[in-house]
């Protein structure tokens, strides 16, 4: 196959995989919550700055020399943090609209992103400037012609972990069968047991945690973070999980993958294809809701009478 | 003979393998009540669907005065003369009783937007008139709610509920009023008023039709001279109270399943 | 037949004196604290502002009484209300003492206030989500200044045009609405506003990311709006004359908002905004009517944009980001949904409380954004929330 075909095809599945990881953190809060947390993304790029940090720390410290140790250990403990971080925010704030208007909630959580956003900016040195963002991992492999980033392959396969991690969790154990209960019936879920409340924090957790990886390998793969890459990844990460159907993990990858797929597209085949791709990509998300209003695997809202 | 007030004739809707209403014949004249039992989960309730237009019909027909309306938006049918209430009452539990009323009248008023833009006069001359005719609608139907006319319909208890659902389907102007289960909730006292309510009406406006959905079986003696069985989606007999509780076949499936549930 | 309630004529009603007091106590007293919160430079002066704002608020939401009387009161005296309003919005600037960063903040906090208006059409009156109202302002104000600057068109000519491009562009946008609804519906919203912004971004013809610049400013009868206003001997900053036309532009959309709510329309709206169905069997071609209010929205929205766009004369996208819509979405919710001075006052807030804040530089975002959702916490229904509808015998 072509080399620039199958650079593309590489391309299309690290994006992919990137916003799959965030998507899949807004449709499993909606399934669970019926929720929309719309700080998702900036809760999300939080990430790259706790690693950021944490590595200079131990650079400064520690092992001054073991950069690849102090990176990984970073990435966990950015990972753990912002699970709480989601905790917290739903703590703080979103479990407050739990019986509200759909639209006070989605409100409230464009603030609370602008809070994320100018705590970043304010906490972390010269927030506002760009940071430069080491890639995971720096080497490369020939596949036939074509030299592929290790780091490609990385992504793509931690995500395709995480999912089916999160798929084997939801369907088999008992945490998720508990969530899937909470989801399905609150209050007969509450008769068998099961403390929503708890139920909801591991929810935020989990779902904070994968998106923490997205932002990551977002900020990884753009090479640079900014405090407000989280409007843009959330923007793609909701509406990659809206068009595949809210509540729907595979939709959420679905999505994903045809968001993915029209920006690669129209990347490489259009001369200013870097500045139409979100032009592109949120036509397709037009177009897919006025063909399939409820998304693509969403179940259609049947009203009963 | 003349042409029935409404007809359906075949009438039938799927929802997946799932009959929920096969093949029913109706049929209506101007002022007469129908009224229509069965089991739960019979289909009275999707039958009503269907002809108000909520849901598509898989086959058949529903004529109107003899003008096929079968497959028109619900908007359109309500326009046509079909008002109904709900099982559940739907009201618009944020706005006051008149403002019910008033969008009741929604397709016998005109002004849109430019008018109410452009001619303030005119679009307030006959917002006006429709409050007033709210008024005496909520007075026909019951003085109390008149007293209360200028609360919200949310705070209303159940059989106020019912009769401002009334009052709003009367406000169209129907040639058809469906009703459906009027009494569900309510104690005996209610129910006994509310039929009592009913009668009013009906005696104010002979040439309304009424299609009434009832399980309580007092309701039925005491109104309707005509009624249809329905169960398992399917019209099993049809023809006047006294004589249709007779039939085996309803009393196996509708009061056997009544002695059940008392 | 009981007897018919007696009609009183809307001239005829009882105007207290204690009514006039109450409406003119209400009035001078907003128009004071406004004058005092733009002229202010103390800190600590703005901050206590604030605070005897918050505790009028707590007072109102502890005796409902104090808000019923007003509302009574202005119900009442009419007449003393409006024309007491109208003289105090008119001599307002000559009390600015010449601040032309006080005018500033006013002109831009009305033209916010119509952008809120206008959202309430759908959100308040329809509940339908519009993240795109950003859009439809982006769309009156580039079609004026385009108009303008390049086929030398009249302002006053471009404020219908703009007007009527933004209504299509509102009715194209409604149009999904049919069969999309909820959160998928404010999905499509949002995408239409990212598109257009994107779009507004990259084209030629519209100045790409460095916008349009020197849209001329407009004249009328020989008076130019670049220059002041020099009248009874006072001189006014030339701000004073977008002062007055976006003060015209709030009158145009209270107007508006108050006839359509009264009326068979704004009834429709209500009614699919409580029960869909329902409202789909009392004869409401709701599809319809959604279509309505997006365009309505688009309509009055395009108006503050071509206003904006020859009040400032420079445009670029980034005034018109998926951030602005959604700040116009706050000042309707905080302000309080389907309520005419409440939209207004949220308007006013959001947009004078981060200017006045530059004291606090870098926190200014953050704090706002805090104040939003301990806002939304504390008084979910908004400052003002909808209040019945009142008939002309009540």
């Amino acid at each position: 196959m072509d080399v620039f075909v199958m650079q593309n095809l590489l391309n299309w599945l690290v994006l992919g995989s990137i916003y799959a990881l965030v998507a899949l953190g807004f449709s499993l809060l909606f399934g669970v919550l019926n929720v929309i947390h719309f700080s998702h993304g900036d809760v999300s790029i939080v990430a790259p700055f706790v690693v950021l940090a944490v590595v200079q720390a131990l650079l400064a410290s520690v092992f001054p020399a073991a950069t690849l140790g102090a990176l990984a250990l970073a990435c966990v403990l950015a990972i753990v943090a912002v699970g709480l971080i989601g905790v917290l925010a739903d703590w703080l704030v979103i479990r407050r609209f739990r019986n509200a208007p759909a639209m006070m909630a989605l409100v409230a959580t464009v603030a609370l992103g602008t809070v994320v956003r100018e705590v970043i900016r304010m906490v972390y040195p010269q927030g506002s400037n760009p940071k430069p963002f080491p890639r995971l991992i720096e080497s490369r492999v020939q596949l036939g012609d074509l030299p592929v980033p290790v780091f490609s392959l990385f992504v793509i396969a931690v995500s395709v972990l995480m999912m089916t991690v999160l798929f084997a969790v939801m369907r088999y154990t008992p945490l998720g069968m508990r969530i899937r209960a909470v989801a399905e019936d609150r209050a007969t879920a509450r008769l068998m047991g099961i403390r929503p409340g708890h139920i909801f924090a591991a929810t935020f957790f989990i779902a904070s945690a994968v998106g923490a990886i997205g932002g990551l390998f977002f900020a990884s793969y753009a090479g640079v973070v900014r405090f407000d890459f989280g409007i843009q990844l959330g923007l793609i990460g909701f509406s990659a999980a809206v068009i595949g159907g809210l509540g729907s993990m595979q939709g959420a990858i679905l999505g994903s993958l045809l968001i993915a797929g029209i920006d690669t597209l129209v990347q490489a085949t259009m001369a200013e294809g870097a500045s139409y791709r979100l032009v592109f990509a949120f036509l397709l998300v037009i177009v897919v809701l006025v063909l399939k209003p409820s998304g693509i695997l969403g179940r259609p809202i049947m009203e009963k009478v | 003979m003349a042409v029935p007030l409404l007809e359906t004739r075949n009438l039938s809707i799927r929802f997946g393998g799932l009959v929920a209403v096969s093949r029913v014949d109706l049929s209506l004249a101007a002022g007469e009540t129908l009224c229509i039992i069965g089991p739960n989960g019979a289909g009275k309730s999707t039958l009503f669907n269907l002809i108000s237009g909520i849901y598509r019909q898989s086959s058949g027909t529903v004529r109107l005065d003899g003008r096929d309306i079968t497959g028109w938006p619900a908007h359109r049918i309500a326009a046509a003369g079909i008002a109904r209430t709900f099982q559940s009452s739907r009201l618009f539990g944020d706005l006051t009783l008149v403002d019910n009323v008033v969008i009741g009248m929604h397709c016998r008023t005109r002004t849109g937007v430019i008018d109410a833009l452009l001619r303030p006069r005119r679009a307030r001359a006959e917002f006006e008139a429709a409050a007033e005719r709210a008024g005496e609608l909520l007075r026909l139907v019951s003085p109390g709610l008149y007293e209360r006319r200028h609360t919200l319909a949310g705070t209303l208890p159940q059989a106020d509920r019912r009769r401002l659902e009334i009052a709003r389907a009367l406000a169209s102007d129907p040639k058809i009023i469906m009703l459906d289960e009027p009494s569900s909730g309510m104690d005996d006292r209610d129910t006994d008023a509310l039929i009592e309510d009913i009668r009013l009406t009906m005696a104010e406006r002979p040439g309304l039709a009424y299609i009434i959905i009832e399980h309580d079986m007092r309701l039925v003696a005491a109104l309707p001279e005509r009624v249809v069985v329905i169960d398992y989606g399917e019209k099993i007999a049809e023809g006047h109270f006294s004589e249709v509780r007779l039939m085996p076949r309803v009393q196996e499936a509708y009061l056997g399943q009544k002695a059940a549930h008392a | 037949m009981m007897a018919e309630p007696p009609r009183i004529a809307l001239s005829a009603r009882h105007t207290s004196a204690a009514d006039v007091a109450v409406v003119a106590a209400a009035e001078l007293g907003g128009a004071l604290l406004l004058g005092l919160f733009l002229l202010a430079d103390d800190s600590r002066f703005i901050v206590a502002l604030l605070v005897l704002l918050g505790a009028g608020f707590a007072a109102l939401q502890i005796r409902p009484a104090i808000e019923e009387r007003i509302v009574a009161a202005f119900r009442n005296a009419r007449f003393t209300a409006l024309g007491l309003g109208s003289a105090i919005v008119l001599a307002y600037p000559f009390a600015m003492q010449g601040s032309s960063y006080a005018l500033h903040l006013l002109v831009v906090a009305q033209l916010y206030a119509v952008l809120a208006l206008a959202l309430n059409f759908q959100l308040g009156s329809a509940n339908i989500p519009n993240f795109a109202t950003g859009a439809s302002y982006g769309i009156g104000a580039y079609t004026s200044a385009l108009l303008a600057i390049d086929f030398g068109v009249s302002f006053w000519l471009t404020l219908p045009i703009a007007a009527v491009v933004a209504t299509a562009f509102g009715f194209l946008l409604g149009f999904p609405s049919m069969r999309t609804r909820e959160t998928y519906l404010a999905l499509v919203t949002i995408a239409f506003g990212i598109v257009v912004h994107q779009l507004l971004n990259n084209f030629d013809w519209t100045g790409g990311p460095n916008g349009l610049v020197g849209i001329p400013a407009p004249t009328i009868l020989g008076h130019s709006f670049a220059a002041p206003i020099e009248l009874f001997g006072a001189r006014l900053p030339s701000q004073a004359n977008f002062y007055y036309l976006a003060a015209a532009l709030v009158a145009l959309a209270i107007v508006s908002a108050r006839r359509l709510h009264d009326s068979r329309v704004g009834l429709a709206w209500n009614a699919l905004r409580a029960d869909e169905l329902a409202a789909r069997c009392q004869g409401i071609n709701v599809v319809w009517y959604k279509m309505l209010a997006f365009a309505v929205d688009a309509f009055l929205a395009a108006f503050a944009g071509s206003v904006y766009a020859a009040y400032v004369s420079y445009i670029s996208p980034d005034n018109f980001t998926f951030l602005v819509s959604v700040t116009i979405m706050t000042m309707v919710i905080v302000g309080g949904m389907d309520n005419t001075l409440g939209v207004i006052l949220g308007a006013f807030l959001l947009t004078l409380l981060p200017e006045k804040l530059r004291i606090f530089a870098d926190y200014r975002l953050l704090f706002v954004s805090v104040v939003v959702i301990l806002f939304l916490i504390l008084r979910p229904q908004g400052l003002f929330p909808q209040r019945p509808r009142s008939y002309g015998g009540r």
